[in-house]
């Protein structure tokens, strides 16, 4: 039991030269003693492949298929399913998904950063039992607290009859049943994903970047602008993520908190799949997501990747 | 809001009447809630040890194996992270209804267990890294078999992460609702497919009393993933936020 603290090599970050020193150090591994890492990573790799890899497969062949009388999926080489996806009754909800989805993504980003770095840079030895006080709400279950929060911003909820008595709203003021109130249920819904790395991040950055700004006579303003915004964007881009792909992909935000003229993509998939009952469609529009969520991915790495080379530069 | 309404003791969701446990006393004299739930932990339980298993061989092997195959592993690994669960529960309905199997516990437990994998072999993966392989070369030198020292240095080494993944991948699970809502049977349904159903077609306050149950029971379970590392007097672990 004396060896469950591990001795690290020489250079903790494992920066490119200790990795170097590293693999030299190691001496070539035996035929047997490379097939134990084979066989380890065999089990994982095929579960994976199967019921992840080739679930998705099959979702993309089945978006080409139609569907028999009793409505069960069949494969086939129908390109109706993607054509129908330029119908613009199936367009606009991608579009909403994606407005709602990146508004949702800057609002929590708006909310989020004063709070992690209120907490981060001036809560003192509170500050983690500040966060913890934060964040643990969030870990209720996440269609109670979507109810929850439908309850607050209901017509004749809380929020509504103090925003009418202080004359913030009108009489047919609403909440629910708008777009407003699908994001308010997202960012409800997501923020914690975005105050976690930003905390991460202002917890990380060296304090005394913000003195050295402050005595080459940078005003607050500036300083912020100049040094902390550009020493937390990197925990700013990874909320962003976190954020945006769940808040794409939720169809309860739209259910609980919009009407019919909310619905988001996942609201068509799910109606496609338990009510409708047309898979083909259903798997169309599940590839279609998927697509538009892998292109901001990529687009998000390779940015990140030039910012990191940037930084080590 | 929903803590405070649990306890209320009027049937009201919006205007609370004193305090009470009648809708707790309610939850626990209801059959169907009470199957959900010890479903619930079912699946939690089976998909946390499934995917502990799976995860920690991944993470040591992947690591470790820079072939061909590591390429893949580590490929599809990272995909699940940014998949929306809606996106895993189609294909999985998809794979489970063209292989013609029927919808029940066992298909939930498969579909967490899939989702969970990634979580476990991102967090363990960066443990493994930081591991010295002298440590167990030289327990090698000693006599001890690579299996051996796998078993008694290196997994000793990586318990503290082993723990604090596995039950962060059992709150999860536990609090999951797409993925379930996609692969369930009709009977028993998860506890968070019922929760969805009750809200939609009616609040029942006792769903009030289940919600602040499972807060309390999510609040215990994170504190307990975040103390682990700490009683084995070390830091790291959860070190999802920073990737370090």
């Amino acid at each position: 039991m004396a060896l469950r603290t591990p001795v690290r090599t020489g250079d903790p970050t494992g920066g490119p030269a200790a990795r170097r020193e590293r693999r030299e150090r190691r001496p070539r591994p035996s035929a047997t003693g490379a097939r134990i890492w084979t066989w380890l990573t065999l089990p994982g790799t095929v579960w994976m492949s199967v019921f992840f890899v080739a679930s998705l497969l099959l979702v993309a062949a089945i978006s080409f298929g139609t569907t028999d009388e009793l409505g069960d999926p069949r494969f086939g080489t129908n390109l109706g399913n993607l054509r129908a996806l330029a119908d613009p009754a199936y367009r606009d909800v991608m579009v909403r998904s994606l407005g709602y989805a990146l508004l949702t993504s800057v609002i929590c980003l708006l909310v989020a950063y004063p709070v992690a770095y209120a907490v981060a840079l001036h809560a003192g030895r509170f500050k983690n039992a500040l966060i913890a006080a934060i964040v643990v709400p969030f870990f209720a279950n996440y269609l109670v607290r979507m109810y929850g929060w439908s309850v607050l911003l209901s017509d004749d909820g809380p929020v509504l009859r103090v925003l009418r008595a202080v004359g913030l709203a009108g009489a047919h003021t609403k909440i629910l049943n708008t777009g407003f109130g699908v994001i308010a249920g997202l960012v409800y819904g997501f923020v914690v994903f975005m105050i976690i790395p930003l905390y991460a991040a202002m917890e990380r950055m060296d304090t005394s970047l913000i003195e050295a700004g402050r005595d080459l006579y940078g005003g607050p303003l500036r300083t912020f602008l100049f040094v902390t915004v550009p020493a937390t964007r990197q925990g700013a881009g990874a909320g962003v993520v976190l954020v945006f792909l769940p808040a794409m992909g939720d169809f309860v935000s739209a259910q609980f908190m919009g009407g019919p003229n909310q619905i988001m993509i996942g609201n068509l998939i799910q109606d496609k799949f338990f009510e409708g009952q047309d898979w083909p469609l259903g798997s169309a529009l599940t590839m279609a997501l998927m697509a538009v969520l892998l292109i901001a991915m990529f687009g998000y790495l390779r940015r990140a990747r030039k910012d990191e080379a940037e930084a080590s530069r | 809001m929903v803590v405070l309404f649990s306890f209320n003791a009027q049937k009201s969701l919006t205007v609370f009447k004193g305090f009470s446990l009648r809708w707790y006393e309610a939850f626990f004299h209801d059959n169907v809630l009470l199957g959900s739930l010890g479903m619930s932990l079912e699946v939690s339980l089976v998909a946390m040890a499934g995917s502990v298993v799976l995860g920690v061989a991944l993470a040591l092997g992947l690591v470790r194996n820079k072939g061909r195959l590591g390429t893949y592993a580590g490929l599809i690994m990272m995909v699940p992270l940014i998949t929306p669960e809606i996106v895993t529960g189609v294909a999985s309905l998809l794979l489970f209804k063209g292989l013609g199997i029927t919808l029940n516990t066992g298909t939930v437990m498969i579909a967490e267990i899939t989702f969970s994998i990634s979580y476990v072999t991102v967090i363990l993966r960066s443990r493994v890294a930081a591991l010295n392989p002298e440590v167990e070369e030289a327990a090698m030198d000693l006599g001890a078999t690579r299996w051996q020292a796998l078993r008694l240095v290196t997994l000793p080494a990586l318990l503290p992460a082993i723990l604090a993944s596995a039950v962060l991948i059992f709150a999860l699970v536990f609090d999951d609702f797409v993925l379930a809502y996609f692969t369930t049977g009709v009977d028993p349904q998860p506890l968070a497919v019922r929760i969805y159903s009750a809200i939609r077609f009616g609040v029942e306050p006792t769903i009030n009393a289940v919600g602040t149950l499972m807060l309390a029971g999510s609040i215990t379970l994170i504190g307990l993933a975040l103390a682990i590392p700490r009683l084995f007097g070390r830091r790291g672990g959860l070190d999802l936020i920073s990737g370090e």
